[in-house]
């Protein structure tokens, strides 16, 4: 693999095998949740798939698209985004919670092991990058 | 008669549960951010590495909100 160079180039790696992880967990999810739980499992399983996989990327673009703003509007902009996530991830699950088409397990652990691969995706990436110090 | 009843709580727990799953990542967070701000102002010439890095630490205290505020779908009473 080669090694990044660039913010753009991280961000667009991480988005693109973040996507294909949280495809795959989605896929293994449903055929689990189907097994347990019949059609609540499957759909629980995308949903938490789908979930997870927004908020990663969402903390990858506001870092991405902050990076060409001013340190103000940086900050501004990955703080600003992380607060409305987690008020837009509160309503979501209060939403879904005893909804009669959701498993919660499946959803619970589908949404954990999008979140956790995620985080092992970010972390070798970043780590693997080569940024330059000055641009 | 079960230990809510017992202790006079009214309401309902899994808000104090959100409210603890919120507080402990906003600490990170803030923590996370200083330290940035903090390093950026030593070297401003590093300022794109130390954003690019973190975004590591903001992914991993988020991490933790996220999988705090969903327990509540496999911890629920």
């Amino acid at each position: 693999m080669s090694r990044v160079t660039n913010i753009t180039d991280l961000f667009k790696l991480v988005l693109k095998q973040g996507t294909l992880l949280s495809a795959a967990i989605a896929a293994f999810g449903s055929a689990i949740g189907f097994l347990v739980a019949g059609d609540a499992g499957v759909n629980s399983a995308l949903i938490g798939a789908a979930i997870a996989l927004a908020f990663n990327a969402l903390t990858a673009l506001s870092i991405w698209a902050g990076s060409k703003l001013a340190l103000g509007g940086f900050y501004a902009l990955v703080l600003g985004g992380w607060l409305l996530k987690i008020v837009v991830f509160m309503i979501l699950l209060a939403t879904l919670k005893g909804a009669s088409f959701i498993h919660g397990p499946t959803l619970f652990f589908t949404i954990v092991a999008c979140v956790l691969g995620g985080l092992t995706i970010d972390s070798i990436a970043i780590l693997r990058a080569r940024i330059p110090a000055v641009d | 008669m079960d230990a809510t009843t017992a202790a006079g709580v009214v309401g309902n727990l899994a808000a104090i549960g959100y409210g603890l799953a919120a507080i402990g990542p906003g600490i990170g967070v803030g923590l996370v951010v200083s330290k940035t701000i903090e390093s950026i102002a030593r070297q401003p010439e590093l300022a794109g590495r130390l954003q690019s890095t973190m975004w590591l630490g903001i992914a991993f205290t988020e991490a933790l909100a996220l999988i705090g505020l969903a327990a509540g779908f496999v911890f629920a009473a």
